[in-house]
């Protein structure tokens, strides 16, 4: 432990602490913009400033480690003159027009231009240089918003590993942003969002589509309906004021039917029905790696995250053939929603306009993939991020609080707590595990409360055996056999596991990568701002919402059983090859 | 390929045995191949030497060496063992070299250095001025070597520290050595290298790197390329000792790309040390194994940055990174890293061989050893030089740099590039060193040192220095990457003249946050030079502000033409002199009038700053501006159109008075009477003109013309009232009580200063402007056979002029310092010397002796010249030589003016640290509203064209005061309709020489001393006008 002595109080904290964390810890509270716990402390941005007694300078709180007997002040005339002026000089090149920027609301550095005091800028000049890019479907880039706290920089980087995005130029005309200032389009982005999540100002935002939506909602010749990923109801209510971890289905529900959507349905049926094909599709690969003695793409990913998907194809594309062909749950529920549902209701697919409310914002690019079009035209028109859906929500005037708790609609709104835990890492494997294990053995898997504990948490990589014993009959060839089985969260952890796989340093049979960290609770469409105790929040009341559920195990979802009697015939079938499963490419890094 | 060297013994026979091999060697010759002597072609005269020497059968080898330093004048080269230092060496040189030199031992005398002020030949390098103050530590080897020679390294003692330390010495003896020598990092900070060590050192962990920063990227810096490229093996020794003692196995060098000789010529030397044994496993025989890579960076200056350098090497963006954590304790890949400069480790190898105490015997109590410089900018000999810390900076500029070129007057120096600051005239004694630089708000930085003249406009220095960081910031942090950006947006405003009140306080405001704020050195160091200009040169940033003026003449929107800029009262130079060459002379004169009323009397007494600043002197030599002014009075006959008067019934009304008809009084009824008024002037002495009938003699300005002008002010509209005292006809007070709502108070400064020694009260001790004004008023007065004149400005040359033609049998000037230092007009010096007035320089006059209560002598000190003082001159000291008499029978002291007190009795008027009239500078109001003042009484003395200005600055303020509002019509620019070809080459002509009478002749006589021009004479020399103020388009 250190001693210091921070305005006048005297605290012991731990060694090796930064003087912010010492200054928590002692109950003071010192502003910060460029800090993200967890994730960045690089001194940037200057705001963070104190006065350490003895130093020549100001020193960045975020970075300045705690040192015996030290005396620190976070309140002097220096220390406050200091941050309003850097505040006034950030705002001073910021192209901010709070009135019309999407940032307006939730914006880090109004509110800290508010905090520090600032009443006036002083000095004035040019602005940031400005580039606008909107070349991809789920993220925008202004440049001219941009505060260069480098926040996207290193989630992009460090968190994710994909390094889209960082400093370009020099001086007053540095920018963030691709290399050699290409687009966005034109470098490896997943869009996965997480940038957009971390960004303290609306320099980069989810690309707002809710005109599209408005326009088909009041177009009389569309049969709108929407579809609600699993990530969704545990984390719409902060857009209103809720705690994180209130799960809000009901009102969410009420809301969507308020907008004029025709049908409110359930990514979760689809996620149900994922777990019927991926884990037929794991099965398969295994009897035909252990039975017919093929060589077969082992072991097997799970295809449910867009950007993971674009960041095999771009970074691994050899590795493609590991990845589950089966379509995530939005493109099975468009595909369905435009085939099955339209046929029901007598709807042509041209007609039919399915939203996806979605935690991210790469399945904006994963709905415009062009071979996301097994009904003919495209399965899923438009998809809305958490935030964007929050927004509409406000501007139809519904006051959300108020509003009744509704059911979703049928034949596509019918799920189990399986689905419900594809919102979290370690859930998709907890899933498929439900179902896969009974499948093959008769008998529930063996732990309590359903929960593979090796899997749960945010750990980057976990890793989980299963023996498998006495099987029944026809899976047999599996006996004895122990499924060796990893989950990772966060990019990042992906390059670790796949160089592995290359090097053959590791030996899985199957794993579940989600892009963001914590999974689809913590994705780049969710609520800002999403912390560790925010997703943790989150999975509590997504495993609660499991536990509560009667039916818990994909198979026994009876709107699945009926699909596949009415519809698709059997997982893996003729029918669900057409419109549940899909290839990838290979493209290349730049 | 040479063979390894497996221990110390090996080392050192290696070394006997290469030495008695330059001991054998005989004739030689040593030229430079620096960068700079490569540029200017050092190579070719290498092979043209090798090529004349072998075709004449000589066997005179010729070796290529490291920058010998003074690169301006290079290329370069040293004969040994003669040791004849060769300058300016062209290839063509050659045959003339060898046949003359090496066969005939004669040395080629127009190759042979001449030093500018003594005029003599310095042959032997020995001799060199600039080589003499220096002491060579760091470049020891720089000149000698053979960059590309191991053997030449190894037989100077190289590696042989490398030996002694490994064999004899342990880490921690090495760290010691190093922290008695009190060496500090040469990179700019200053910290203590064997601390720094130590740290390195005590910090945990098995693999530690050292790291040498060769990111020199100061503009004007280049001491670490000269190292590099000279000396190699001296830094890669320095490395070595380093790991040894911090427990390092490897090493980077990381260099800029932009040296790519330095790059190259380190990299053979590393190969040659890896060869030989001296890099790489076991060196030495012992259990010490270290190895060097270099890096090379791509010209960011940030990378310079210890934090960012490191990050470059690990392959990211150069971006500083907080510290702590410091290098020492978690550096490169996290490791504990000991990261010095180029010179630093430099440093290290002589300090291990011959010991701390002889290293920390030079320098400062504090700043131990010497230090390297780039000298650049305005001074003669720019170069590389090695001092020992603590040097005077005069001393580095004057003595070693030969001092400041064309006669110009030094302005500051630019010292530790962007992160440094400026050290003005009244600092040049500051020691170089760590502390008192920074106390100056400079830093020593790595070494780049800038001189600058009276040419250099202080906030255009400021703005390119900051333009240049704002460039180079690495744009991680707000202060540096906007408010840098913002301070350089204040400074390029007030550069286009768009300043306003309040920019510098803005600038000292965010200067100041930007220096406490920012993340990295480079952002805590980047608004120094604005700071330090703003220190020392605040006047200068005002005048762009609130006047508009750039004193240097170097803003281009703020001068229309650097002679016009440089004319207190603003001129439209080119204009007139145009107009003179269209030979429309009354157009001239009424062109030259709108400013300058007393247009016949500059025309032969102005001292013309105009000329000093004419872009022609670049060329050749400046228009003789003030001869083509003559040349346009002689010529135009008949009146010239007068200039614009705004009449105005209601100034005609309000009373000004003006007391003194002298150049200011004149000029501030004039320019009131150009904006209606009818102002009357009270003039003490019969004739109006103050000084200009009774301080300048007539054989510079026959009376006429000062009539001429008189008449001309009158004819506006002005009133002078002869033979009216102030203090004895009426008082100020009394101006007021008659109704006049302003008085202007053109009062001069007509007391001579006494001399302050013992027996000045003796008979026949006088001051100059009494003597003056006795002759010129009277048109006689006492004059002695043997005239002494104490002083060195110019009423001491009129009064000894006067005195000679007045039939003086000798006249001296008695001088404490130098020609250099004196104040007086080269011209006037010159001309008196002419006329037979002797000058004694370097005598100082302690008491006058007197018989009989009338002066016999002047006892007199023989001074040297010591330290530089606050007015930027070496300050005379007195000397042990005895005290000599200087036998005269009358003492004319010229040693300063004062106001007469008597003048301004019973006014509470402020005057300022000179005594003199403390005027504001925008209006020339006094501290009482209503009284305004210019001229002498406000300056002190000063010349015709500055007491102009100050009665104009007056007028406008007078108006203003009583009409609330700035009418000065005639400040707008006059546009002139001459003809002017663009695309057309200057005319090649010399400059029109002044026509004197004959010595002999004049010096008996008043009659005017300078004779006029021929027509042809005249508009020849007004086409030489390269007319600066164009602003067509091409």
């Amino acid at each position: 432990m250190s001693k210091l002595t921070i305005n006048d109080v005297v605290a012991d904290v731990p060694d090796g602490c930064t003087v912010l964390e010492a200054a928590r810890i002692a109950g003071i509270h010192i502003p910060t913009l460029c800090y993200l716990e967890e994730v960045q402390a690089i001194g940037a941005c200057r705001v963070c400033l104190v006065e350490v007694v003895g130093a020549r300078v100001l020193c960045a709180s975020c970075v300045t480690p705690v040192s015996e007997g030290m005396v620190v002040r976070t309140n002097s005339p220096r220390v406050r003159q200091a941050r309003r002026t850097v505040l006034e000089l950030l705002l001073s090149e910021h192209d901010g027009d709070c009135r019309t920027c999407n940032r307006g609301e939730d914006c880090e550095l109004q509110a800290l231009a508010h905090e520090v005091g600032v009443r006036d800028v002083r000095f004035s000049g040019s602005p940031h240089r400005k580039q606008i890019d909107r070349s991809t479907p789920g993220l925008d880039r202004d440049t001219g918003k941009c505060i260069l706290c480098r926040r996207c920089v290193t989630v992009c980087g460090q968190m994710q590993g994909v390094a889209a995005v960082f400093p370009q130029g020099r001086g007053f005309e540095t920018v963030i942003g691709p290399a050699f200032e290409h687009s966005l389009s034109d470098v490896v982005c997943v869009q996965c969002g997480q940038c957009a999540a971390a960004c303290p100002v609306g320099a980069i935002t989810e690309h707002d589509d809710t005109d599209a939506v408005w326009a088909a909602l009041s177009d009389r010749n569309k049969h709108v309906v929407v579809e609600t990923a699993p990530a969704i109801r545990v984390a719409l209510g902060e857009c209103f004021g809720y705690k994180p971890g209130t799960i809000v289905t009901g009102k969410m529900v009420a809301a969507l039917r308020r907008l004029g959507f025709r049908a409110v349905f359930d990514t979760n049926f689809a996620a149900d029905l994922t777990i019927m094909e991926e884990g037929t599709e794991l099965l398969t690969r295994l009897k035909t790696a252990l039975v017919d003695k093929i060589d077969v793409a082992l072991p097997m990913f799970t295809s449910c995250s867009p950007g993971w998907i674009k960041f095999t194809e771009s970074f691994y594309p050899d590795m493609t053939p590991h990845l589950s062909t089966c379509k995530s749950p939005q493109q099975m529920f468009g595909a369905l929603a435009k085939t099955y549902y339209a046929n029901k209701v007598g709807v042509s697919p041209e007609d039919m306009f399915v939203v996806s409310i979605m935690p991210c914002t790469a399945k904006k690019f994963e709905a415009a993939r062009p071979e996301m079009v097994a009904s003919g035209v495209r399965d899923v028109d438009v998809v809305l991020t958490t935030r964007e859906l929050g927004r509409m929500i406000k501007e139809a005037g519904i006051d959300f609080t108020s509003l009744p708790d509704e059911t979703m609609d049928n034949p596509l709104g019918e799920s189990t707590g399986a689905a419900d835990i594809f919102a979290n890492t370690g859930g998709v494997m907890e899933a498929a595990l439900r179902t896969a294990y009974e499948l093959i053995t008769g008998r529930p898997l063996p732990f309590p409360k359903l929960h593979v504990a090796p899997v749960a948490g945010l750990e980057g990589i976990k890793e989980a055996n299963v023996k498998l014993e006495s099987l029944l009959p026809e899976w047999k060839f599996l006996e004895g056999v122990t499924l060796k089985l990893a989950v990772l969260h966060g990019l990042s952890n992906a390059h670790k596991v796949m160089d592995a796989i290359k090097e053959g340093k590791v030996d899985y049979h199957f794993i579940e990568v989600m892009s963001c960290p914590g999974g689809c609770v913590g994705g780049g469409g969710q609520p800002r701002f999403t912390t560790n105790e925010i997703r943790n929040a989150r999975i509590a009341a997504i495993y609660a919402e499991d536990e509560g559920k009667p039916l818990r195990k994909s198979h026994e979802n009876p709107a699945v059983a009926q699909i596949y009697r009415e519809f698709l015939g059997k997982p893996l079938g003729h029918k669900s090859h057409e419109l549940l499963h899909t290839h990838y490419e290979k493209r290349s890094r730049v | 390929m040479s063979r390894r060297i497996g221990n110390a013994g090996e080392l050192t026979a290696l070394r006997d045995k290469l030495r008695s091999k330059i001991d054998l060697l005989g004739r030689h010759i040593r030229v430079c191949v620096g960068g700079g002597c490569i540029a200017s072609g050092s190579l070719q005269v290498s092979a043209a030497l090798r090529e004349n020497i072998r075709k004449r059968g000589l066997d005179v080898p010729v070796f290529e060496t490291g920058c010998l330093g003074p690169c301006s004048v290079g290329p370069v080269a040293v004969t040994q063992p003669d040791g004849v230092f060769y300058e300016n060496i062209k290839p063509e040189d050659a045959a003339e070299i060898v046949d003359a030199h090496l066969i005939h031992g004669q040395p080629v005398e127009r190759l042979l250095r001449r030093n500018d002020r003594t005029g003599s030949v310095e042959t032997h390098v020995g001799d060199v001025a600039f080589f003499k103050r220096q002491i060579k530590i760091v470049l020891r080897n720089c000149g000698t070597v053979d960059p590309l020679e191991i053997d030449d390294y190894i037989a100077r003692d190289g590696y042989q520290a490398v030996a002694k330390v490994v064999c004899t010495m342990s880490p921690d003896q090495v760290i010691d050595e190093v922290k008695k020598s009190g060496l500090r990092g040469r990179g700019g900070a200053g910290f203590l290298t064997g601390m720094k060590w130590q740290l390195t050192r005590k910090s945990p962990g098995d693999v530690k790197f050292v790291i040498c920063n060769g990111d020199e990227g100061d503009p004007g810096a280049f001491m670490d390329r000269s190292v590099l490229e000279g000396d190699p093996h001296s830094v890669i020794e320095g490395m070595t000792i380093a790991a040894y003692a911090i427990g390092a196995q490897q090493g980077y060098v990381y260099v800029r790309a932009e040296y790519p000789l330095a790059v190259e010529r380190l990299g053979r030397a590393i190969e040659n040390a890896r060869e030989k044994g001296l890099l790489g496993k076991d060196i030495l025989g012992r259990e010490f194994n270290f190895d060097l890579e270099i890096r090379m960076g791509a010209g960011a200056f940030v990378c310079g940055e210890e934090t960012a350098l490191m990050t470059s090497i690990e392959g990211h963006r150069g971006e500083p990174r907080p510290r702590p954590p410091f290098p020492a304790v978690k550096g490169l890949w996290g490791k504990p890293s000991c990261l010095n400069n180029v010179e630093t480790f430099a440093n290290i190898p002589p300090i291990l061989l011959k010991g701390a105490s002889y290293y920390a015997s030079l320098g400062t109590e504090k700043s131990k050893g010497t230090k390297v410089f780039a000298l650049a900018g305005t001074v003669i000999n720019t170069g590389l030089v090695e001092v020992p810390v603590g040097m005077s900076l005069g001393d580095i500029i004057y003595d070693i740099g030969g001092g400041i070129p064309r006669g110009r007057r030094y302005k500051a120096a630019q010292i530790g590039g962007p992160s440094g600051g400026c050290v003005p005239r009244q600092h040049l004694n500051v020691p170089v060193d760590y502390e008192s630089l920074q106390e100056l708000g400079a830093i020593m930085g790595s070494g780049g040192l800038v001189v600058m003249d009276e040419d250099s406009c202080m906030v255009d220095v400021a703005r390119f220095f900051l333009e240049f960081v704002q460039e180079e910031s690495c744009g991680k942090c707000p202060p540096c990457r906007v408010g840098t950006k913002r301070m350089l947006e204040i400074l390029t405003r007030i550069c286009a003249g768009e300043g306003d009140e309040g920019d510098i306080e803005k600038l000292e405001q965010l200067g100041a946050i930007v220096k406490d704020t920012a993340l990295c050195g480079l952002g805590q160091s980047a608004p120094n030079p604005v700071l330090s200009t703003l220190r020392f040169f605040r006047h200068e940033y005002v005048a762009h502000i609130r006047d508009k003026r750039c004193p240097a003449g170097v803003c281009a929107a703020l001068v229309r033409a650097p002679c016009s800029n440089a004319c207190p009262a603003g001129v439209n130079v080119p204009g007139y002199v145009s107009l003179i060459g269209e030979e429309r002379h009354a157009e001239a004169l009424t062109l030259h009038r709108e400013r300058n009323p007393l247009a016949v009397s500059c025309s032969r007494v102005c001292f013309h700053t105009c000329e000093t600043k004419c872009r022609r002197s670049t060329l050749d030599e400046p228009v003789s501006i003030r001869g083509l002014k003559r040349f346009m009075i002689e010529q135009q006959d008949g009146d010239a159109p007068a200039p614009e008067i705004r009449n105005s019934a209601r100034n005609s009304k309000r009373k000004v008075a003006i007391v003194g008809a002298g150049p200011a009084g004149l000029s501030c009824a004039y320019f009131l009477a150009r904006l209606g008024y009818r102002p009357e002037v009270f003039e003490a002495s019969t004739r109006p003109g103050g000084l200009l009938v009774q301080g300048i003699p007539a054989y510079r300005l026959p009376r006429v013309y000062v009539a001429k002008d008189v008449r001309f002010v009158e004819s506006m509209g002005v009133t002078i009232k002869t033979g009216q005292r102030l203090g004895h006809d009426f008082s100020v007070q009394d101006l007021k009580d008659w109704g006049y709502e302003a008085v202007f108070l053109g009062i001069g400064a007509p007391n001579g200063w006494k001399l302050g020694i013992p027996g000045e009260d003796a008979a026949g001790v006088e001051d100059a402007l009494c003597f003056l004004r006795n002759y010129n008023e009277n048109g006689t007065t006492d004059v002695g056979k043997r005239v002494v004149l104490v002083g060195g400005g110019n009423s001491a040359m009129d009064a000894a002029r006067t005195a000679i033609r007045l039939g003086a049998e000798s006249v001296t000037i008695l001088y404490r310092r130098t020609r250099e230092e004196m104040p007086a007009y080269q011209e006037e010096v010159h001309e008196a010397e002419r006329e037979g007035v002797r000058i004694k320089f370097l005598a100082a006059v302690r008491a006058v002796v007197a018989d009989n209560g009338r002066v016999v002598g002047v006892k007199c000190a023989q001074m040297a010249l010591g330290p530089f003082d606050k007015s930027g001159r070496r300050s005379p000291v007195l000397t042990e030589s005895p005290e000599f008499i200087e036998p005269c029978d009358q003492v004319i002291a010229a040693v300063g003016q004062a106001i007469d007190p008597s003048s301004i009795a019973g006014l509470d008027l402020k005057v300022n640290s000179s005594e003199y009239l403390d005027v504001d500078p925008k209006t020339g109001c006094t501290s009482v509203p209503w009284i305004f003042a210019g001229g002498d009484a406000t300056s002190g003395p000063s010349s015709v064209v500055e007491a102009v200005a100050g009665g104009e600055r007056a007028a406008v303020g007078i108006d203003a005061m009583l009409t609330g509002s700035v009418n000065a019509f005639w400040r707008q620019h006059a546009e002139v309709d001459t003809s002017f070809d663009p695309d057309a080459d200057p005319v090649e002509v010399p400059r029109a020489p002044q026509h004197m009478v004959a010595v002999m002749e004049r010096r008996r006589s008043f009659t005017e001393v300078e004779l006029s021009w021929s027509k042809a004479e005249g508009l020849r020399e007004a086409s030489r006008c390269l007319r600066c103020d164009y602003r067509g388009t091409c």
